[in-house]
């Protein structure tokens, strides 16, 4: 009897679906179905009630075979395939140790620099900051135009004019460097706090909700209020254990001064508005006083910072627009202090990217110059290990495995490399970002606590794996049967060979570029550290003092100084005391700002008078910096209050303001707080540099300070080589004069020099990081193939040994091969490098962007290394015996 | 072991004397797609056991021999829980009594 038209459609499907079900188990299942479908369709027909109803549902019930087969297929492949080809991976992986380290450190290394480096970028770039709309938020800087230098500190009156004058910002707020000390009642006397002074739109100017009480108020600024402050997160839960019941109580702050505190900052708020002082970011806000007289009127001695928020509906071009004519307008108004004055914006995100904001292309360049050579390495080393298993491949396709398993079998070896590679890289970058977040100067704020971005782990890890997949299924799938056969006869392929060389030829291009710029920054580096800044900065103690507020005559101040240097000098082990008004390198920037000055008897024409730096000193001042005195002589003990006006100046002043006449004798007029002065120059003393190293020394006019009792001052000393002189004992001769004095800053002048090259060090750590990746990189290219070429090389080698040749010829062969690959990746990256290093310029000192001796060192360098690659492969090329290589394979 | 709501009618209808697949689908009124893999998930943690029945039935009744499932005492212990977690259906012990194999026609 012919089965029924539904039963036959239902066995149908059910055989269809049986393709899906593991081999093993195909047969017991298909007579599973079959069986109970015939079943229920004779229990129909028996009981004669073979409705349409029930057809569809016989055919509704085969339909259901599909997911169990899909069940069975799921189950089978989980359990059986992908584990078995797991063990067998890394059981061949193990089996060839070198390679599967090899791919391990070019995976994490190529993973983790442009995971690292990606994340940095998007921390920098996109990540929203913390603050509301702040792309709105724009710094505010002056410009000098006669030097170029940007980024300064706003002087007042300029501030003051800008704040009233400008249209397109909605709101406008200046920040104030100031510090406090916090008095805990019993408590030691502490270091100051870095504070800043805030007019009162400066919490609206950030837009954000304060995380405790609440910002400044207009009524906070009223004469006679009490006075408040606002705490920064971190000195909240540092010292006043992060207690939320601190807003509405009182601190005391300096010494004696009860401060309402206000509000609580949120936490991650860092504006680096203190820029150019260094200094670490104010933990404490207090409310700025009106505007003073003296405030009105400087326009030279810039020290404020400006925050605005853009008005709505304006571009930053506008608004630059705007400030350009507002400074124009300033010069025509001041042209005696304004005439080279600008002012420049700065967004908010580009000022807390601070230098990195300009480099960073260049570093993402660096970044994709390495995850390329990553890629070719990843290529390289699956092309070299396809080869030499492709007699492997050829033996199991032989014994029946399809073409399908055996390229499964590469995928799950080169998952499971690009998985353990790829945990590796995480953990490199996560270790990348702390170290630059340590590492960083202090203008990058953002680099802080850099999250890794899930996006830029993917594309590192996605590009690496994409080229182990290329290379690594490549020969297998290559592997046609006739092939197959052919490998298994002979044992050995010669393909790819030429892709390979030409791998390794572009690693070593690439790693010749990066090594060319690293190398570029590490010769300026040296150039600037060896730089003669003018004194000598060995076994110099550095103490910034303020006296204002407890010396407060000029007179006392004279006396206090004096005294002080004194008490230095006395200390045993002490070569020669003074101090200085403004530091070179000190933190605290007073009088920097060059001031108008006369040279009497000089025809005075119609541009703007001279400017120059004029400097109070106490003392032993050159003698412990070591500044030569060039001409003339010093200033001594004769030089006080009453005896007439004296002046020193700079060699550099000398050039620009004589520059062929004698200074000595000379009368000089110019002001110094207020008071005027009539100075006969005495004497000439050496140059020296002030801000960096690779900015040229400034023209300086020195006074005695008794004659002007000036009252922040460095205090310099010098003391004898090995000598037990420390920075707390020249602190306690402080606090023996004054116990409540607070000493801003202290350090060694060294230290002071070294802190400036915080940001070089930070490019040529992150360059060089690179350069040296890559460079290993390469090194492990050319390694991988002329240890590949070698084992394929060895029956030529045996022949040529078995014919007397020397050892020594076969070092060569292997040698050659390998320099041979050097000089031309060297050549490549040369005619590369060419093009790209100019882009450095701007990071270069004392060196040109095409220095011939960089170029030539890397090169030799680069070609060296390859050499001593080949040492082990040329160990195995001449230790191998030629009568077994030649009887093996034959 | 995942104690669906399926997977505890499925076993009820075992615990039931259903031992068919077909059978348990018609117990359970659950698509066959669904009850199949239960009953190899039940397999494959030993909780049913599976054989093929008698060739004699088979030849008797003119069709291939079908596959019957069992449940092993940890079938039973897991039914038990199964029940104190979800309210079994009065209706597949009912069906049991009226459609037991052998009573059915």
């Amino acid at each position: 009897m012919m089965p029924r038209v539904p039963l036959r459609a239902a066995l149908a499907l059910v055989r269809v679906f049986a393709v899906l079900v593991p081999a093993s188990r195909r047969a017991e299942w298909t007579a599973e179905w079959c069986a109970e479908l015939e079943h229920r369709s004779r229990q129909l027909a028996r009981r004669s009630d073979s409705t349409w109803s029930a057809d569809v549902d016989l055919i509704r019930r085969a339909l259901g075979a599909l997911p169990d087969a899909a069940w069975l297929r799921r189950q089978f492949t989980l359990d059986a395939d992908a584990v078995r080809d797991t063990v067998h991976g890394l059981r061949m992986l193990a089996t060839t140790p070198g390679f599967t380290v090899s791919v391990l450190v070019v995976f994490a290394i190529g993973i983790g620099a442009t995971t690292a480096i990606l994340s940095l970028t998007d921390a920098l770039l996109v990540r929203p900051l913390s603050l509301p709309d702040a792309d709105r938020l724009m710094t505010i800087w002056q410009v000098n135009r006669e030097t170029g230098q940007g980024r300064l500190d706003v002087a007042p009156a300029n501030a003051i004019d800008l704040m009233q004058r400008v249209r397109s910002f909605q709101t406008l707020a200046i920040a104030e460097n100031w510090s406090v000390k916090h008095t805990v009642p019993g408590g030691e006397p502490q270091q100051p706090l870095p504070a800043a002074r805030v007019t009162e739109t400066f919490f609206e100017v950030l837009g954000l909700p304060m995380l405790y009480g609440r910002g400044f108020a207009p009524d906070d600024y009223r004469p006679g209020a009490n006075r408040t402050a606002v705490l920064s997160h971190r000195v909240w839960s540092d010292r006043f254990g992060a207690d939320p019941s601190v807003v509405g109580r009182v601190a005391i702050f300096d010494e004696k001064v009860p401060y309402t505190i206000l509000g609580v900052m949120p936490p991650g708020i860092e504006l680096r508005l203190v820029e150019r002082s260094r200094r670490p970011e104010p933990l404490v806000w207090l409310p700025r006083p009106a505007f003073d007289g003296a405030e009105l009127n400087n326009r030279t001695q810039g020290y404020w910072n400006l925050i605005g928020r853009l008005a709505p509906g304006v571009t930053l071009h506008q608004a630059e627009a705007e400030l350009a004519v507002l400074s124009a307008n300033l010069a025509r108004e001041h042209p005696k202090t304004n005439a080279a004055v600008a002012a420049e914006i700065v967004p908010l995100r580009a000022h807390l990217a601070g230098s990195l904001h300009a480099l960073l292309p260049l570093f993402l360049g660096a970044a994709a110059i390495l995850l390329a050579v990553a890629c070719a390495n990843v290529a390289t080393l699956f092309l070299a290990r396809g080869a030499s298993r492709v007699r492997e491949f050829a033996m199991r396709q032989a014994l029946g495995a399809s073409r399908g398993r055996l390229v499964r079998q590469m995928l799950t070896e080169s998952l499971l490399l690009a998985t353990l590679g790829g945990t590796l890289g995480l953990l490199l970058a996560r270790g990348a970002l702390d170290a630059v977040a340590r590492l960083r100067p202090p203008d990058i704020a953002l680099a802080d606590r850099v999250p890794i971005d899930a996006r830029s782990a993917l594309i590192a890890c996605g590009v690496t794996l994409l080229a182990a997949l290329v290379a690594g299924l490549l020969p297998s799938l290559q592997l046609s049967r006739p092939a197959a056969a052919r490998a298994l006869r002979e044992g050995r392929s010669s393909a790819g060979r030429r892709t390979h060389s030409t791998l390794v030829v572009l690693e070593v291009a690439a790693a010749f570029v990066l090594a060319i710029g690293a190398g570029l920054l590490t010769r300026s580096f040296v150039t600037l550290v060896h730089t003669d800044p003018g004194f000598q900065s060995d076994h110099v103690s550095v103490l910034q003092v303020f006296a204002y507020a407890r010396q407060n005559t000029p007179e006392k101040r004279t006396l206090f100084f004096a005294e002080l240097v004194d008490r230095m000098r006395a200390l045993p082990g002490v070569v020669a005391a003074g101090a200085v008004s403004s530091m070179p390198f000190g933190e605290a920037k007073i009088l920097s700002d060059r001031m108008p000055f006369t040279i009497v008897g000089r025809p005075t024409g119609t541009e703007p008078e001279p400017l120059i730096n004029i400097v109070p000193v106490v003392g032993d001042y050159f003698r412990a910096m070591s500044i030569p005195l060039l001409k003339g002589r010093l200033f001594d003990g004769t030089d006080s209050p009453q005896s007439p006006a004296v002046a020193l100046v700079s060699q550099g002043a000398l050039r620009q303001f004589w520059p062929d006449a004698d200074p000595i004798g000379a009368t000089v007029r110019f002001q110094l707080l207020g008071r005027r002065y009539e100075a006969r120059v005495v004497g000439v003393v050496g140059e020296v540099r002030h801000e960096t190293l690779d900015r040229p020394a400034r023209a300086e006019l020195f006074l005695p300070h008794a004659q002007s009792g000036f009252g922040s001052m460095s205090v310099v000393v010098r003391s004898a080589p090995g000598s037990a002189v420390t920075i707390r004992m020249l602190k306690e001769q402080v606090w023996a004069l004054d116990p409540a004095l607070s000493i801003y800053s202290s350090g060694t002048l060294d230290q002071l020099v070294s802190k400036t090259l915080t940001g070089r060090r930070f490019n040529l750590l992150l360059l060089g990081g690179f350069a040296a990746a890559t460079l290993l990189l390469a090194t492990a290219g050319v390694f991988a193939l002329v240890s590949f070429s070698t084992t394929q090389r060895l029956r030529e080698f045996a022949v040529r040994m078995a014919l007397g040749a020397q050892r020594s010829d076969i070092v060569r062969l292997v040698l050659i091969q390998a320099v041979a690959l050097a000089m031309t990746g060297v050549a490549i990256g040369a005619s590369v490098a060419l093009q790209l290093t100019p882009m450095l310029r701007a990071l270069l000192f004392g060196v040109t962007s095409n220095d011939p001796a960089t170029f030539v060192a890397v090169g030799v360098a680069l070609v060296a290394v390859a050499a001593a690659a080949c040492y082990l492969p040329a160990r195995r090329a001449i230790s191998v015996d030629p009568s077994l290589v030649l009887r093996r394979d034959v | 072991m995942n104690f669906t709501y399926p997977t505890t009618l499925v076993l009820h209808a075992l615990a039931n004397g259903f031992r068919h697949g077909f059978d348990i689908i018609d117990a359970t009124e659950l698509p066959s797609g669904t009850v199949y893999p239960i009953l190899r998930r039940l397999e494959r943690d030993e909780l049913a056991t599976a054989d093929w029945e008698d060739h004699a039935i088979a030849r008797e009744e003119q069709r291939p021999p079908r596959r019957y499932y069992e449940l092993t005492p940890a079938g039973r212990a897991v039914l038990a829980e199964a029940r104190a977690r979800f309210r079994v259906p009065r209706s597949i012990a009912a069906r049991a009594r009226r459609l037991r194999p052998g009573e059915s026609s």
